[in-house]
């Protein structure tokens, strides 16, 4: 298997499913789904023993296939530390996301085009993540939009063509920007090298003046603050994820959020080092203002999937803040939070959606202690709980207790700014934990609630069982990213000397 | 002068394809004249062997440059290549043209030798340099367009739409040709490349011929302040002779300015980048605006034309090798989005009670899945989102944008290009969105249905694999720019 395409093959499954349940009998779209991308996640498990782990700085999986020579377009792929994991979580979710469709009793209706949605999404999300090329990920970062912005306004609840427009207006609007910076790029690349490419590892070797630097970078920042997204640019994400499908909400707050974050990393960082070090200070100030703003907005919901939908926002303050402090521990700490994010929210958008299947509401007020008579359920979303809040063990300590650390590095104040958003964070798991377990309601209704099981409980368990692992076994992931982390910032040293 | 001299026979076979429509025209001209109910299928399938003929000829000799009639007339990679796509979308539009006006109950034999007539000028317009050519060229072009936009029986609008478009149209030639003269009084000469090369006294007299010129195409292109006419004729108008003259109209009219572009000297560039680019970013803004708040599809696509009008003016506006590159290809593009959105709609006219209304739109993904997948994935290409024809010729106009550093106008067209995302996707999401019981009563010809297909398929392939047009679209503008 030694130089077996995985990227391409991964990317070509879901494809061939889709086009398979497009001509085959709407009762076999649903198996479909579920191989194919089943095969895709068995896929990136049998990938796992081929990634080389020491060198996950280089582009492993290479593959290129040239588009336009002339203009330097190229479809390259390939997988550094930090794509590997989303890659790893992509088809994590991807798989446990359909599972939980196919017991959802919100997607009952126009089946075909559900699940070749579901499919093309995950075609083009591995396609974000892979790709080296910066026009191609742009055209894949779009691409995602478009099956998206359908789930919401087809299957999604009662605001759903509102939240469908809002959400693609947002970021097509804000991607433009993305556009717009991604094409000078490329001529300034033309400017300096006399020939223009979009490729990530030609483009680094541009030199700009630091005001054009900064230039550049906001143009990226303001289509990843969209999307990541940090406050007050946050607004589309309540309404899309509130209203999308659970199986929708699920792939937008475990991936599509990432594809910001990720992007920030490598791109905004990667590429504009002196103008990511003259901003950074602002960079985390902003990024923890979005965490307490976001937790205050979060405990003020009254509806659970709004809830879940803002704590997402504050979790990616955490993200934001952690990277640009340009150290390990900060990256590190970014890094490992977006992929246990990725699991807790998943797994709290399918508690909604479970409850909501079996009370057919979204209230907190409805919520009261309804998980009290489904014992295993109970135990997953406390793990989930625990897990979100940055209990130790949980999977998100890691991020905020390497914030922290990285913060320090810097001063005690920023370190306690941090604690203080962690501290927010904190505060808003608990205080669904509480409505969910300890308040109390008549218990008659809630007795005859059945607990989670069969596909639904693979979906859930898929989620939980890595934030264990992240939780109690970090170094495995960190594994993933150390080297990537290390010649990054390697790299960024030699170019703040000058080099 | 000495060309003048040594007379000898021009060099037709740079002018074949031109001649092969003329002569169908003349024959579809007396099948009319001499038979009294004219056998449309015999008109048809003359005029596209005509046509077949005519763009086997332009394929075959791709290759082929020159200039003939001494010097009136220019064959070079670009007018081959437009050329080539005015006669396939000439041969698109006869695909579905005949239900609609049997449906309209408005058949003439008149509409196919005058389609003949419009291609030549269009052929012309595309491949010279000369004055008195183009001219003449916008006349017969222009000319046609009045006479098949009023070829509606009985239809009010329709008159109305051609009687404001040749009010302003001639107008339009007119200060075309006023422009002309200036410039002719410059230099001495009708030939454009050597009046934006010469160096005479009284520059003044070439900006104000530039000046006139530049607002009589303007006109044409539906260029605001001066687009007052567009959205009544092509609303007007019978839908197909909108696709029409939002494809093969936009492709003619343009070409002169896209020919001005290369010789765009630095002493008055910056007049011109002014000039262009604020004339470009009212364009786009006034026409998404407008078309934000149209009910009637068939408007607020007309509205869409005129903003797409805006885009390619920024292109021009940069008068470099990459703008060159990007406006051709997006020209070329936006024939082919413009044409399918437009035939989508003549399509749908055939529907009892159909007056385009957005909510008439509402559930087609149920009552006609066949067009509803197709127009959605031409308003995707409208809007720009890849992998789309639509979003590779944005991304173009960004590039040249950058390199001529008009950062402002392209902040402008990422504006314009929010806006319009409210008027697309509503429709998408009316058809897509809303459910609908009954289907739709209409019945799609093979031929039709092969029509929309391929166009659909043109507008995304064409945009995921780019090298295919760009490999045309390249070394065209390329020829161009080297003088």
């Amino acid at each position: 298997m030694e130089g077996f395409p995985f990227i391409s093959v991964s990317m070509i499954l879901p494809l061939v499913g889709s086009i398979l349940i497009l001509f085959l009998r709407e009762e076999l779209s649903k198996g479909i789904a579920v191989i194919f991308s089943g095969l895709v996640f068995l896929l990136s498990i049998v990938s796992l023993f081929f990634f080389d782990f020491s060198k996950t700085d280089r582009i492993q999986f290479e593959e290129r296939y040239s588009l336009i020579p002339e203009l330097g377009l190229s479809l390259h792929l390939g997988f550094d530390g930090l794509s590997y994991l989303m890659y790893i979580l992509t088809t994590i979710v991807s798989i446990s996301a359909i599972l939980w469709s196919t017991r959802d009793h919100q997607i009952s209706h126009r089946l075909k085009e559900y699940y070749i949605w579901f499919l093309l999404t995950e075609t083009f999300l591995l396609g974000v993540f892979s790709s080296i090329d910066l026009m191609v990920f742009y055209v894949f970062y779009e691409l995602t939009l478009v099956p998206m912005f359908f789930v919401i306004g087809i299957w999604g609840y009662k605001l759903r063509m509102y939240s469908a427009y809002k959400f693609f207006i947002y970021i097509f609007v804000s991607s433009l920007f993305l556009l717009l910076g991604i094409v000078s790029l490329a001529v300034q690349h033309y400017r300096q090298f006399g020939k223009f490419s979009f490729n990530y590892f030609d483009l680094i070797n541009n030199r700009y003046s630091l005001e054009f630097e900064v230039f550049l970078f906001l143009l990226f920042l303001i289509a990843f603050a969209v999307k990541t997204p940090i406050v007050p640019f946050h607004t589309w994400l309540p309404d899309a994820h509130g209203e999308a499908p659970t199986a929708g909400s699920v792939v937008l707050a475990a991936i599509l959020l990432k594809m910001g974050t990720y992007a920030l990393l490598r791109f905004n960082i990667g590429l504009f080092p002196e103008a990511s070090l003259f901003l950074m200070p602002i960079m985390v100030l902003w990024g923890i203002f979005s965490i307490v703003f976001a937790s205050w907005f979060t405990i003020s919901q009254s509806n659970v999937k709004r809830f879940v939908a803002y704590s997402s926002v504050s979790h990616m303050g955490f993200v934001v803040a952690g990277m640009f402090l340009l150290n390990t521990e900060g990256l590190k700490a970014s890094i490992t939070e977006m992929f246990a994010h990725g699991l807790t929210s998943a797994a709290l958008f399918m508690m909604a959606g479970f409850i909501y299947n079996r009370l057919h509401s979204f209230n907190m007020q409805a919520l009261k202690g309804s998980i009290k008579f489904m014992p295993l359920f109970a135990v997953l979303v406390a793990i989930t709980g625990f897990s979100s809040m940055g209990l130790p063990g949980g999977s998100s300590f890691w991020g905020k207790f390497l914030t922290i650390v990285g913060a320090r590095e810097y001063s005690l104040a920023l370190a306690f700014l941090v604690i203080v958003g962690a501290f927010f964070s904190a505060v808003y798991v608990l205080y669904l934990l509480k409505t969910l377990y300890l308040d109390t309601k008549e218990e008659s209704r809630l007795i005859h609630f059945t607990d989670i099981r069969g596909f639904k409980l693979v979906a859930f368990v898929l989620m939980v069982l890595p934030m264990i692992l992240v939780g109690f076994l970090p170094f495995l992931f960190f594994a993933f990213y150390e080297g990537y982390i290390q010649s990054l910032l390697t790299y960024l040293s030699t170019r703040l000397m000058g080099g | 002068m000495e060309q003048l001299v040594s007379i000898e026979f021009p060099n037709i076979s740079l002018v074949l394809p031109e001649i092969v429509v003329l002569i169908t025209g003349f024959l579809l001209f007396s099948l009319d004249l001499f038979y009294k109910r004219l056998n449309h299928s015999l008109a048809i399938s003359l005029s596209l062997v005509g046509y077949f003929i005519a763009f086997l000829l332009l394929v075959l000799n791709a290759n082929l440059k020159g200039e003939t009639f001494y010097g009136l007339y220019v064959r070079d990679g670009f007018s081959t290549l437009l050329q080539a796509f005015m006669v396939l979308l000439t041969m698109a539009l006869l695909a579905f043209n005949y239900k609609y006006y049997k449906h309209k109950k408005s058949l003439y034999g008149e509409f196919y030798y005058i389609l003949n007539f419009a291609l030549v000028g269009g052929m012309f317009l595309v491949s010279s340099y000369n004055l008195i050519v183009l001219y003449v060229a916008l006349e017969a072009l222009s000319i046609s367009f009045y006479i098949l936009t009023a070829l509606l029986k009985s239809d009010f609008n329709s008159k109305e739409g051609a009687f404001k478009y040749l009010m302003l149209g001639g107008l339009s030639i007119a200060l075309a040709s006023y422009g002309a003269g200036f410039m002719y009084l410059y230099s001495g000469s009708l030939d454009l490349r050597y009046i934006l090369t010469h160096i005479g006294e009284k520059e003044y007299l070439l900006v104000l011929g530039l000046v006139f010129f530049l607002i009589g195409f303007a006109i044409k292109i539906g260029a605001v302040p001066f687009h007052f006419w567009l959205p009544d004729a092509y609303q007007g108008a019978p839908t197909p002779i909108t696709a029409y003259m939002a494809s093969v109209g936009k492709l003619a009219f343009f070409a002169p300015l896209i020919r001005l572009m290369p010789y765009i000297q630095e002493h008055f560039a910056y007049a011109w980048i002014i000039t262009v680019s604020l004339i470009s970013a009212f364009t786009m803004l006034y026409g998404n605006l407008v078309a934000l708040v149209q009910k009637d599809v068939k408007r607020l696509l007309a509205y869409s034309s005129i903003a797409h009008s805006g885009y390619i003016m920024a292109g021009i506006a940069v008068a470099n090798l990459i703008g060159l590159k990007a406006v051709i290809y997006f020209l070329i593009v936006y024939a082919l989005m413009g044409f399918g959105s437009f035939m989508v709609l003549a399509l749908l006219e055939r529907v009892p009670h159909w007056e385009h209304k957005l909510e008439q739109f509402s559930g087609m993904r149920f009552s006609h899945p066949l067009l509803a997948v197709s127009f959605m994935l031409i308003l995707f290409a409208l809007l720009g989102v890849p992998p789309t024809v639509g979003f590779v010729g944005k991304a173009l106009v960004f590039m040249a944008l950058s390199f001529g550093k008009l950062w402002w106008l392209a902040f402008v067209m990422i504006v314009a290009t929010g806006i319009s995302t409210g008027y697309y996707l509503r429709i998408i999401a009316l058809m897509f969105m809303r459910d609908s019981k009954e289907r739709l009563n209409l019945n799609l010809s093979k031929g039709e249905v092969f029509t929309i297909l391929s166009i659909v398929i043109a507008v995304v392939l064409l945009g995921a694999l780019p090298i295919i047009l760009w490999s045309f679209v390249s070394p065209s503008a390329e020829t161009l720019f080297a003088r």
